[in-house]
């Protein structure tokens, strides 16, 4: 209470100071041309000031509409991306197999990290066209696989699972194999089953090979580093993933449209 | 009694201040200015917000009384009221304010009254001389301004403070 008594007063008295100053700057302003140059002038620069400060705070606060919008044109760019791929790809080319997967961006609104068996949640679900089975990709690599779906949001494997495996390529048209995750850092992974006779470097990029119904091809996912033979049959090489799991929060929905197809044709 | 002596006083003085203003033209370098120790003399009964109301309006009648800017004394003059009971608190000490007593060089000695002096003139020619120059004058000339303007000042002030303080009179 004592603390109210003295912060009214303050404040009063403060007000009174600057009003006061005001009208003492502004009469000298209208008495000297000289004055009134040197006070525009000092109003001109706080002003600046006061505006660039409140630009900021505006800025600061629209950043999560601002990180929607390019969530948003992000995944429009990518739809382009595919429809032009898909025109100018060659008839033998990879990447013809993106060719039946739709995109649906969406926002993380739950992640876990620090299990074994990680998961995440995404605001989209049925009623927004996800279904199960649908990928999760970003722009740095496959993030993880939609498990079961609501009306608005729906339950996801994160890549950071022990049991997720996706198929993965060394290189543009190198040794394929399953890529899972190390079990240990947020962005780390190993890629099995490369034979020994495949020749890599290290630093070598690492994409989704489009072997998956749930992935399509050509997707970025990480760097390849050391490696280690086993049973003296294949190598199993370290993954350095470009998507950090400590850093998702905008994402897009992949689904094969052809899926159903593709599963009728496998049976 | 009492008031009407300090109201007559500050009145009296703010006349001196006029005169001063119109008739003391020494050199370029000396802004012999008695107002803000008029304002840092005013009773601690008076409050933050009365004492810049009583400088707003004293500084405007001098300014509108002499050959001036209008506005700059106003200008100069309301900051040390807005800081005078802070900077009696922090010169003088808190109980001073407490207490609600006024302070004089015999209570508080001539140390502590002339740091006083100085903080709330060197206040009022800060603003006054750069509202003044209005950023058209040199560095050196502003220094020096100041420099002499605050030693003329601080003699004036100390002789005044004996009248404007009446526990000096005593």
């Amino acid at each position: 209470m004592p603390k109210d008594r003295k912060l009214i007063p303050t404040i009063i008295a403060a007000a009174i100071f600057i009003i006061l100053e005001v009208a003492a700057l502004n009469m000298l302003r209208n008495n000297s041309a000289l004055q009134g140059i040197w006070v525009s002038k000092g109003a001109h620069k706080v002003m600046s000031v006061l505006w660039g400060g409140s630009e900021s705070i505006k800025y600061y606060f629209s950043l999560k509409k601002q990180n929607e919008a390019l969530a948003e044109e992000n995944f429009r760019l990518s739809e382009q991306l595919s429809r032009y791929s898909k025109v100018t790809a060659k008839p033998d080319s990879t990447f013809v197999k993106v060719e039946g997967f739709s995109y649906i961006p969406a926002e993380v609104i739950k992640v876990s990290r620090n299990k074994q068996h990680n998961y995440m949640i995404i605001n989209k679900g049925y009623e927004d066209g996800v279904a199960a089975r649908s990928g999760i990709i970003t722009s740095k690599g496959v993030v993880g696989i939609i498990d079961a779906v609501e009306k608005h949001m729906s339950y996801a494997i994160s890549f950071m699972n022990s049991d997720v495996s996706i198929s993965a390529r060394l290189g543009g048209e190198g040794a394929v194999g399953p890529l899972s995750w190390d079990g240990k850092k947020t962005n780390g992974a190993i890629l099995k089953e490369i034979p020994l006779l495949y020749k890599y470097e290290k630093g070598d990029t690492v994409y989704t090979s489009g072997y998956s119904s749930i992935f399509p091809a050509d997707i970025p996912l990480g760097i390849a580093g050391d490696s280690k033979v086993i049973n003296g049959a294949t190598n199993e090489i370290k993954i350095s993933l470009f998507q950090d799991f400590t850093a998702l929060r905008f994402v897009t929905v992949v689904y094969n449209t052809e899926m159903e197809e593709l599963e009728a044709l496998e049976q | 009694m009492r008031k009407s002596y300090t109201t007559l006083v500050y009145l009296l003085l703010v006349v001196v201040q006029i005169l001063l203003c119109n008739y003391f033209h020494v050199t370029p370098y000396i802004t012999l200015s008695i107002l803000p120790i008029m304002i840092l003399c005013l009773p601690l009964k008076v409050s933050t917000v009365a004492a810049m109301i009583i400088a707003f309006v004293t500084g405007l009648s001098v300014d509108f009384l002499a050959e001036g800017l209008i506005g700059i004394n106003a200008l100069a003059l309301v900051p040390v009221a807005y800081v005078r009971k802070s900077l009696i608190g922090f010169v003088f000490g808190e109980d001073l304010i407490s207490r609600g007593e006024d302070f004089s060089i015999r209570k508080n000695g001539l140390g502590e009254v002339s740091m006083a002096i100085l903080l709330v003139q060197s206040l009022f020619l800060i603003i006054y001389i750069a509202a003044d120059g209005a950023g058209t004058r040199p560095f050196w000339f502003n220094a020096a301004r100041f420099g002499a303007s605050l030693a003329a000042g601080y003699l004036v002030a100390l002789l005044l403070v004996d009248t404007l303080v009446p526990d000096s009179r005593k």
